[in-house]
């Protein structure tokens, strides 16, 4: 985490309020938003801007990565041990589809993965989250319950209570 | 019937996650007895050689490579169902791909097993890498032999990918279900995932481009399976279906597995009845008569080519099959493919989990015999007459088959009680989220 955390958590039972909830903080004018669920909703991600990301281009590389590796072996292994077979030509571009392909798919997904934990820490390096033994130990949000995160100063602290309350958050936590 | 919400879907997993019982305890040591058995069958085999097993000139192809096809087909359903049914968003597939993703890791590994036993000298098998060595020799990368190391063992990699990646929002469920010990087993897995919107955003996005990924690889690994055959030239082998033919034949059988192990596990945890539906196990049992069908048409194809190619040698095969002295596992293996699933055109006989399940065992028995016909009567009628041989069962390979079906359970069991067996987010995301208006 960048700095000691200061801002506010609340809860949610219900998605609509959570989602309301964001677009207000939104037009508020605070960015340093986390939200939580107990699975992937899309109304979270609208209500958020529609973020994108960008571990498709980990992919695309990693499927290159593993073309090119795939037809530099082939090539560098068939020239230093020489196996002719009927004639056919010594480094054989028809035979290296298999292989290539192969690897292409193995080099995506391990860039793939790298991606997604490479991504993932960034951003949650780039949006702090409470330090607290309550933030810690609350233990319902890959249960059954909606949480947002906002790191403000603590100027804001009443503005934000103020929201969450509006849209009937559960628990309101500040911390400065 | 209490109605689905995130949170009892939790709880009902987590429930299955329970110390096991009775049956459970009794089934494994069952399953212990069987893999011990294999183990010992294959110790013997190593001291006394292959002579152990059927393997004879010409069918140097025997019961382990037919073991071998049969497992990576199984191994196909998991993926097919992960991945392919995610692109299509299958209503069907959410509650059951977790324990076919499973059933694909360990049919894999157990699949891994066949050619390392098939060596007979099971630890020259790093000679098939192509590793720097002083001979400075290279292994051969026309030979669809070697495709097949690369293809396998791909698959078996991005099977496990996909398999740890789709579980890490679910162990973190677990864990925020669990307390002391268990809290931090459950812990270092989950990789502190917390549901965050940043967690979601990417981990989603990675996983739609695994499934975009993984798509094509369940169509080209058992193609490539199929290519060890086809690119051989054999009667009954070199053949250009024979691509489709082994992707349909993996699908099927691989969808028959999932009934095999989805109906007792839906059995044994009452909880599962809701989660996992007939209507979904019944879209499986759909898939079966579909790849049924095209696999039909495959062997009706394989009789016709053989006839209108005039050549005598494929004729005298397809003779050999139906008619030869190795027809009973032809005959059956018709009977099982064939005609056992058009009875899942009844609705009634399809949404009957007791028929669903005999029918799902037939199909498993119909499929390996398919295999073995496909690998046994080819070696044994080629294109000299005077080569042409026969196959005996011996109890070694006999043992060693039914120790690998122990080895996969043992996984399977294991599987069960210490990780979540149904996919707790992706059920979740199945449901009407809870709104206040």
């Amino acid at each position: 985490m960048k700095t000691k955390f200061a801002g506010a958590w609340a809860t949610f039972e219900y998605l609509d309020d959570t989602c309301a909830a964001i677009k207000e903080l939104k037009n508020a004018g605070f960015d340093q938003i986390t939200t939580h669920t107990p699975c992937a909703r899309h109304e979270i991600d609208h209500a958020l801007g529609n973020p994108q990301s960008r571990v498709p281009f980990a992919t695309l590389a990693g499927a290159f990565v593993g073309f090119g590796l795939a037809v530099l072996i082939i090539t560098k292994m068939a020239l230093d041990w020489i196996l002719p077979v009927s004639g056919k030509p010594i480094v054989s571009v028809p035979i290296m589809g298999p292989i290539a392909f192969e690897l292409s798919v193995l080099m995506a997904i391990y860039f793939t993965i790298g991606a997604i934990f490479l991504m993932i820490l960034r951003d949650t390096w780039k949006h702090p989250v409470p330090q607290s033994r309550k933030y810690k130990d609350y233990d319902r949000f890959m249960r059954d319950r909606f949480g947002i995160v906002v790191a403000c100063g603590n100027d804001e602290l009443e503005k934000l209570e103020n929201i969450f309350k509006k849209h009937q958050a559960e628990e309101v936590n500040l911390e400065s | 019937m209490n109605q689905l919400t995130y949170g009892n879907i939790n709880d009902k997993v987590v429930n299955s996650m329970e110390p096991p019982g009775r049956s459970w305890m009794v089934s494994m040591v069952l399953i212990l007895g069987a893999l011990s058995m294999g183990i010992f069958a294959w110790a013997i085999q190593i001291r006394h050689g292959l002579e152990w097993s059927g393997i004879n000139h010409p069918i140097a192809w025997g019961v382990y490579i037919t073991n071998f096809v049969f497992w990576i087909g199984i191994g196909h359903a998991g993926t097919l169902i992960s991945a392919v049914l995610y692109l299509v968003r299958a209503p069907f597939r959410n509650s059951i791909y977790r324990a076919s993703e499973a059933m694909t890791v360990f049919a894999v590994m157990t699949a891994g097993l066949f050619p390392l036993i098939h060596l007979g000298r099971a630890w020259f098998a790093y000679w098939l890498l192509p590793y720097p060595n002083q001979r400075e020799l290279w292994v051969n990368f026309k030979s669809p032999l070697l495709w097949d190391v690369f293809a396998i063992s791909t698959y078996m990699s991005v099977s496990i990918a996909f398999f740890v990646l789709g579980l890490i929002p679910d162990l973190a469920a677990v864990r925020d279900e669990s307390k002391g010990v268990k809290r931090l087993f459950y812990s270092i897995p989950a990789l502190c995932f917390r549901g965050t919107n940043h967690q979601w955003l990417h981990y989603m996005r990675g996983y739609l481009l695994f499934a975009a990924i993984a798509t094509p690889l369940v169509f080209s690994v058992h193609s490539i399976v199929s290519w060890d055959f086809a690119m051989s030239s054999l009667p009954g082998w070199h053949s250009t279906i024979f691509a489709p033919y082994f992707v349909a034949g993996a699908i099927f059988s691989g969808c028959a597995m999932v009934l095999t192990i989805m109906i007792p596990l839906r059995r044994a945890f009452p909880g599962f009845k809701e989660i996992i539906k007939v209507k979904d196990l019944e879209g499986i049992a759909k898939m079966i008569i579909f790849t049924s069908l095209i696999v039909t048409y495959a062997y009706a194809v394989e009789f016709f080519i053989a006839y209108y190619s005039g050549s005598q040698y494929e004729r005298a095969l397809f003779w050999f099959r139906p008619f030869g002295e190795m027809n009973p596992y032809f005959w059956v293996m018709v009977a099982c493919n064939c005609i056992v699933p058009l009875t899942l055109f009844v609705k009634k006989i399809r949404t009957n989990m007791a028929a669903l399940f005999i029918i799902s065992l037939l199909v498993n028995v119909g499929m390996w015999l398919e295999r073995f016909t496909i690998i046994g009567t080819s070696l044994a009628h080629g294109f000299a007459p005077f080569t042409w041989g026969s196959y005996q069962f011996e109890w070694a390979e006999i043992w060693i088959t039914i120790g690998s079906f122990g080895w996969f359970f043992m996984w399977f069991f294991i599987f069960v009680k210490i990780m979540p067996s149904i996919a707790i987010a992706e059920m979740k995301e199945t449901l009407t989220p809870p709104m206040r208006k």
